[in-house]
């Protein structure tokens, strides 16, 4: 594999939904959705912000860095993405669509993104979100649409917790996030080595943040609204 | 090479002997990375920082001069060869950020030999496999240790060594992602690993 430019670039590019480039202007959303370059054009095309859905997000800068509601805030970021790659991982599992290797991957790395789950939760406590519904709109259905997808979701997750680790206060928290976000990256080469891409295209990742990461999710329409019939007596998500 | 030896008068391999671990000091050849404790002292204090950074650098030379002379050899696979190559250009680049954000305090590298793990697959792929998740275990044992802006730094060098890692496991038909943490070790024990290599020339 020579490391040439990712094959997806140009198509993520063309891609990025309308709504979030009226939202985003200077194209910083844009070029975020241009790192999470494997995101299958299906579920790109798909996703308008999903039914209003605003996950709960740490603002970028946030001045509660290193407090404890500002951490709780960070890690319930993170258990958002791992209950969206937990639940994607599940869903390909039990779709049994995919060939071998694929396959494997699925189920090894979805019980890790399961356990990231019950660690998070454990942590969080009461504080936890709540998981929210998901469409993987077929993603989990064939090879090539799974493993773009997957690409998309360690890779972005890689660089999400990358973003988080300097806005932890507690030293636990970090060296805890630290340790989830070489595994995410091992998972982004994984899936990379198997899409049959260069698993780690430069010499340094970076890091992206909270607010253009929960856009990003977003923007691919696989989070959905709770229904209505669900009782809670406080919102899971804040808009 | 800087040496904590504890008292006037010790010989470098005297002091080597002396329980150098109570002494905070950790040697392979000639580099010594004095003061590591394995709890942070005093996070992020710009002195903590460069020790971390320096301990990071010795790693970053090590893996670079391992993988530059793989690049060069006439007996890999094809996507063997692709990856020590790319390995090779990372870890220069790794090498590099670390030697700026040092400035001056950038320890020197020490020589090495690496025997015939540049130039046999199975041993390559043996070696490169273990170094990869050293480092990442190296990284990720001193995360909480470093202030922000060094962390900041740190994070974007161990997520390509991670990167890497799973790479070499999946062309070694290993499982890339083991663990469902990569928990960090401590320095001790990750130069202790280094020292047993015997890449490292001029110990003692």
């Amino acid at each position: 594999m020579e490391p040439t430019h990712e094959p997806g670039d140009v198509m993520a590019a063309a891609m990025v939904p309308p709504i979030v480039g009226r939202l985003d202007p200077s194209g910083a959303i844009a070029e975020a959705a241009g790192r999470a370059r494997s995101l299958s054009r299906r579920a790109l095309l798909a996703g308008a912000l999903a039914g209003g859905i605003g996950l709960v997000v740490v603002p970028a800068g946030t001045s509660a860095k290193g407090s404890k509601a500002g951490d709780v805030a960070v890690l319930n970021f993170a258990l958002t993405l791992e209950y969206l790659q937990a639940a994607f991982y599940s869903e390909a599992e039990r779709r049994k669509a995919l060939s071998a290797d694929n396959a494997r991957a699925a189920r090894l790395i979805g019980a890790v993104e399961r356990t990231h789950v019950a660690a998070l939760k454990g942590l969080l406590g009461s504080d936890a979100v709540a998981r929210p519904f998901f469409d993987f709109q077929g993603t989990t259905e064939n090879d090539a649409d799974f493993v773009k997808t997957a690409v998309g979701f360690e890779d972005f997750s890689a660089a999400a917790y990358q973003g988080a680790l300097v806005h932890l206060g507690q030293a636990e928290l970090i060296a805890g996030a630290a340790s989830i976000h070489t595994v995410e990256a091992r998972h982004g080469a994984w899936l990379r080595f198997l899409q049959g891409v260069v698993p780690a295209a430069r010499a340094l990742d970076e890091p992206i943040d909270a607010g253009a990461a929960m856009r990003l999710v977003d923007s691919t329409g696989f989070v959905r609204e709770r229904p209505r019939t669900e009782a809670h007596t406080s919102p899971a998500f804040a808009g | 090479m800087r040496l904590d030896d504890g008292g006037p008068g010790l010989s470098r391999a005297q002091a080597l002997r002396r329980g150098s671990a109570a002494l905070g000091v950790v040697c392979v050849g000639g580099v010594c990375i004095t003061g590591l404790a394995t709890r942070a002292v005093s996070a992020g204090s710009r002195a903590g920082d460069e020790r971390i950074l320096n301990f990071a650098l010795v790693l970053e030379h090590l893996q670079a001069a391992f993988y530059a002379e793989a690049a060069g050899s006439t007996a890999f696979d094809a996507d063997v060869l692709t990856f020590a190559r790319t390995a090779a250009a990372h870890e220069k680049e790794h090498v590099a950020l670390l030697t700026r954000l040092l400035g001056a305090k950038a320890e020197e590298a020490p020589a090495f030999d690496f025997g015939d793990t540049t130039s046999d697959q199975a041993a390559f792929l043996r070696v490169a496999t273990a170094l990869e998740d050293l480092g990442v275990d190296a990284y990720n044992g001193q995360a909480a240790n470093l202030g922000r802006a060094a962390l900041a730094q740190t994070s974007r060098i161990v997520s390509v060594d991670a990167r890497h890692a799973a790479w070499i496991r999946s062309l070694a038909g290993e499982v890339p992602a083991p663990e469902a943490v990569d928990a960090g070790r401590t320095a001790k024990a990750v130069m202790a690993d280094i020292a047993r290599t015997g890449f490292v020339q001029g110990q003692g």
